[in-house]
């Protein structure tokens, strides 16, 4: 089969390239964060919740995707779960997702949401709440 | 903030449905939703081997109908949103949807009936063989026709011909294959058939219903095809054939043999791609479309109205039928 025949319309965002990658290991703790934001990637690399959230989770990957092209719509938080996974969305343009099974914290964030509005509350509200 | 715990402790309505031959073990704290989702559930008794979960937790402080619907995916997770109060999570690794709705939603039978089931179906289905093929499918003497073709190409108006003249009507747009055995065997759902606008030419009695916006945006005809058309309707057959669909401006009607690798073209244009996260899954979907690819296809390039088209295809069947069983 050729990639002309498989191709499709990413409707879902799956498949948006996430160039900037933070890989450390601590011991046998694996912290990989990957985004196609590169303030996010940062601030996430630098968060002291995300840290700690590596070193309880025994490792955590992390993949955030700036949602240029989703809808800002709303401001209030809903968090669905079911203890293995929760789910943060903000409106209908922001969602994060953490299992914590897999220790994957994923996220699409809206062109509206200021990095630090992201770490210091949203992030916090999923992990925490 | 709301939080919104999907716990089993709460959701104290439970029961077992079948959709598309998928097992699907329900939960949530809602009678009327688990009532109104039984009505929906088909018993087939081809069930596929694995079975998903959906935990529903209906929030009935919220009164907010069903919004337009934003779809995102990462890894193994998807999520669907219509509205703030309708959040719609899938779990594919683990054949799970957890999902929180409005007291509005949940008493909103054909929001069940066409948007969830079909759009669970085809996110979770790759966890468990089932595989949505984009087209229709009817039944003759136990024999399944797959019709497919691009949207627009007729097959709806066709599936609905073809069931006014002894086919067994099983879907008009989308199919769930999974595999049995050696064989595969294809599902359609509650959803009803859509006929485009031009439809009510060919069928009159479409005069008597109302044009809606169906979720793509087009406008359409929604209509139950056994109460709409008095037309004998299956929810599960074996398909024998495959047919591709394909309109002409002049009259006519001929058929030409198709190679396998057509028709595996075909259906994997149907399917979404996976993340290497849904690895085992996308393996297992490959295996049930490789069978597919091996039905005897053909192109069936027509003009005129469904009717002669209906009729051609009806005498095709017949003959393949004969050289089968005699």
């Amino acid at each position: 089969m050729t990639d002309e025949l498989w191709w499709h319309p990413d409707l879902l965002r799956r498949f948006v390239p996430t160039p900037y990658v933070f890989s450390e290991f601590d011991g046998s703790n694996r912290f990989m964060v990957k985004s196609n934001d590169l303030e996010i990637a940062l601030g996430v690399r630098h968060s002291d919740i995300i840290h700690r959230e590596n070193n309880r989770a025994g490792g955590l990957v992390c993949k955030f995707i700036r949602d240029m092209t989703g809808p800002m719509d709303d401001s209030e938080m809903t968090i669905v779960s079911n203890g293995v996974l929760r789910v943060l969305s903000m409106g209908r343009g922001t969602i994060l997702i953490y299992d914590s099974e897999r220790s994957e914290l994923l996220g699409f964030v809206a062109r509206k949401v200021p990095v630090h509005e992201l770490l210091s509350s949203l992030i916090p509200a999923l992990l925490e709440g | 903030m709301s939080f919104l715990p999907i716990d089993q402790t709460d959701l104290h309505h439970s029961m077992e449905l079948c959709f598309a031959g998928a097992a699907c073990d329900l939960q949530t704290n809602s009678s009327e939703l688990a009532g109104a989702l039984e009505g929906l559930s088909i018993s087939t008794g081809d069930a596929v081997s694995s079975g998903f979960s959906m935990r529903i937790f209906v929030d009935e402080s919220s009164d907010e109908a069903a919004g337009e619907p934003h779809f995102r995916g990462l890894h193994h997770v998807v999520t669907a949103s219509f509205g703030k109060s309708n959040v719609f999570v899938f779990d594919i690794l683990r054949r799970t949807l957890i999902a929180s709705v409005s007291a509005a939603v949940a008493q909103d039978d054909g929001f069940w009936n066409e948007k969830v089931i079909p759009i669970t179906l085809g996110v979770l289905g790759s966890a468990m063989g089932l595989v949505p093929v984009h087209c229709a499918c009817l039944e003759l003497e136990g024999d399944g026709l797959l019709i497919a073709g691009v949207s627009g190409a007729g097959k709806s108006t066709l599936s609905v011909s073809l069931s006014k003249v002894g086919f067994n009507y099983v879907s008009d747009d989308w199919t769930y294959i999974s595999r049995l055995g050696d064989g595969i065997v294809a599902h359609g759902t509650s959803a009803p058939a859509k006929l485009l606008p031009d439809a009510v030419e060919h069928f009159r009695s479409l005069q008597r219903h109302c044009l809606r916006r169906s979720m793509n945006g087009e406008l359409a005809y929604e209509v139950d095809v056994a109460e709409a058309f008095g037309v004998r309707v299956e929810r599960t057959c074996k398909p024998r054939w495959l047919i591709f669909l394909e309109r002409t401006q002049g009259a006519g009607a001929a058929f030409t043999p198709m190679l396998p690798a057509e028709a595996r073209s075909y259906v994997n244009s149907s399917v979404e791609r996976l993340p290497p996260q849904l690895y085992e899954a996308g393996a297992m979907r490959e295996r049930t479309i490789e069978r597919v690819a091996l039905l005897p296809s053909w192109r069936f390039r027509y003009g005129g109205t469904p009717q002669f088209a209906a009729k051609e295809l009806l005498e095709f069947v017949v003959h393949r039928r004969q050289e089968i069983y005699v």
